[in-house]
């Protein structure tokens, strides 16, 4: 039921939750567990499955696990591991709080709000650009991928590995830049003078 | 290389935001400034570009692979602030559709990685092509120094970041700073070979695609005239100090705390820099005073600040006085 509240109260609704995760002090565990619960009343309330987030959370903790551990195996004493549980503890709520924001939020809705909010023009000009040749050049990058995989017989040498690997950004690189110019032409095709113009948004989104 | 929410205090991350806010201010009015009709699907293009290339695995053990940050690459194609804008959004989408990294410390990110990326990344290539001149080998030899310095610079800045995060009493900084220091020259290695090897391919392929440096020198002195190279040189300069910095801050955070210790053993310290009020209670030295917290990161701020203020007030004297020599450049871009 979260998807239907309207797409500013979702945003703000997600920093209010984010400010709340990083600023209360670990040492108050009352209030830490209020926050938890609240994000996690979000996450239910929006059936967002449990699986999922623990999945994600599966792929976030080990670097923010690393970068959290330097600090108690610095020093001896409880300081270090209060500050390891707070980064933890601080990390974990505000990733599971902008994974609400992300499920509940789709980006159309969230460049419709950004720009209610009169974020530039130009951006996000180039942000709805970006958004939509993203899957483009995903889709081109596991086509060279395969192919390229296709074409190697046994493994290759760790230096080879990066010299390919960065051969194929190269030359994604080159056909994103060839396909941006063909873009750019059938804008030019179809009247674009450099400044952008928008649909203007229902006031209601949709039911 | 990601800093998540929750590693950075409120205030830093507040800090960070405004300073890196103005910078993708600035290049925007830049790039509104300089707008072909062609530079929007170009730096829309470029960044869905370094978003997809981040999703080149760059293996190194068998469960740990790298990758692109691409602030450099950009940078060199489509020039500093289309790279530095495109690099912005690609981090404000990977909040925003995988919740990597985070909101309050996205503008930590901006700043090391976009700001520090793409004009730190830009100058420090320039600055070296001024030397090994702006044939093929000058260029790849820029990138690579430039994409190295620019994560070493970053490095320096987020260890400050941290050191004035959390409360420095008790806490021993040295040996935190030193394994970020030795991670990020590892993930700068890296960075280096990949734009490298990806910069020199592109060359090789369709050299007309780097931005060539003459034509962005003149494009630079057209736009602010004789200050843009003394410019560039001020900020190739700042990183390199900030990546030199970088490799010092675990020392400079045990010198302190050698300093705090010289400084009681000759019983100054007692007097004005910690705020101890002297020979009241022989326990007092235990307990951390607000003041004391400031005297033990003030040695980073001095290294790191120190710099910086040093460089902002070249680039002050800089802006004042009139431009020594004549720029050839300039002259030719004022046709």
């Amino acid at each position: 039921m979260c998807h239907r509240w309207p797409p500013l109260a979702k945003l703000f609704a997600a920093i209010a939750m984010i400010l709340a995760a990083t600023c209360v002090p670990i040492a108050h565990g009352p209030l830490v567990g209020i926050v938890a619960c609240v994000i996690f009343f979000a996450h239910t309330l929006a059936r967002i499955p449990l699986a999922y987030v623990a999945r994600r959370l599966l792929f976030f903790w080990p670097p923010l696990f690393l970068m959290a551990i330097s600090l108690p195996l610095s020093q001896a004493g409880q300081k270090g591991w209060l500050m390891f549980m707070t980064i933890l503890v601080r990390g974990t709520l505000s990733f599971s709080t902008a994974l609400w924001l992300v499920n509940v939020m789709p980006f159309d809705q969230l460049l419709a709000t950004l720009r209610r909010l009169r974020v530039p023009d130009v951006l996000l000009a180039i942000l709805s650009l970006m958004y939509r040749f993203l899957f483009v050049l995903w889709d081109e990058l596991d086509r060279m991928r395969t192919a390229r995989a296709a074409r190697l017989f046994r493994k290759p040498s760790l230096w080879a590995t990066w010299r390919s690997a960065a051969h194929l950004l190269g030359r994604l690189l080159i056909r994103a830049l060839d396909r941006a110019d063909r873009i750019h032409g059938a804008m030019l095709a179809r009247g674009w003078d450099g400044r952008s113009r928008w649909i203007e948004q229902p006031r209601e989104d949709r039911p | 290389m990601h800093i998540q929410d929750g590693v950075l205090s409120p205030v830093v991350c507040a800090a960070t935001g405004a300073i890196a806010l103005g910078a993708v201010s600035y290049s925007v009015h830049r790039l509104k400034q300089s707008v072909a009709d062609r530079t929007i699907p170009l730096t829309g293009m470029m960044a869905a570009l370094v978003f997809a290339g981040q999703m080149v695995n760059f293996p190194i053990g068998a469960p740990v692979s790298g990758h692109l940050l691409g602030g450099v690459l950009a940078a060199a194609v489509v020039g500093p602030w289309a790279g530095c804008v495109a690099m912005t959004l690609v981090l404000f989408v990977q909040w925003a559709l995988f919740s990597d990294g985070g909101l309050f410390s996205l503008g930590a990110n901006v700043l090391h990685m976009a700001v520090i990326g793409s004009w730190g990344g830009h100058a420090v290539r320039l600055f070296v092509q001024r030397f090994i001149g702006d044939s093929h080998k000058g260029i790849v030899i820029g990138s690579v120094i430039a994409a190295w310095a620019s994560v070493m610079a970053a490095a320096a800045l987020f260890c400050l970041e941290f050191r004035m995060s959390w409360p420095p009493s008790e806490i021993d900084f040295s040996k935190v700073f030193t394994l970020m220091v030795s991670f990020h020259s590892l993930i700068g290695l890296g960075e280096a070979l990949i734009t490298g090897i990806a910069i020199s391919f592109v060359l090789n392929q369709r050299p007309e695609l780097v931005a060539d440096a003459a034509s962005v020198r003149q494009a630079d002195a057209s736009c602010v005239g004789h200050g843009s190279a003394i410019t560039s040189t001020l900020v190739a300069g700042l990183v390199f100090a900030l990546a030199v910095a970088a490799f010092l801050s675990p020392f400079a955070s045990s010198f302190d705390d050698g300093l705090e210790s010289a400084l009681s053993q000759m019983g100054i310290a007692d007097f004005n820099l910690t705020g101890r009020v002297p020979g009241v209670l022989e326990g007092y030295e235990k307990v951390p005073v607000p003041i004391a917290a400031w005297q033990t990161f003030a040695v980073s701020i001095a290294g790191i600040g120190g710099t910086l203020a040093v460089f902002v007030l070249a680039w002050l004297l800089g802006k004042a006085l009139p431009a020594a020599t004549p720029n050839l450049n300039s002259e030719a871009a004022g046709e």
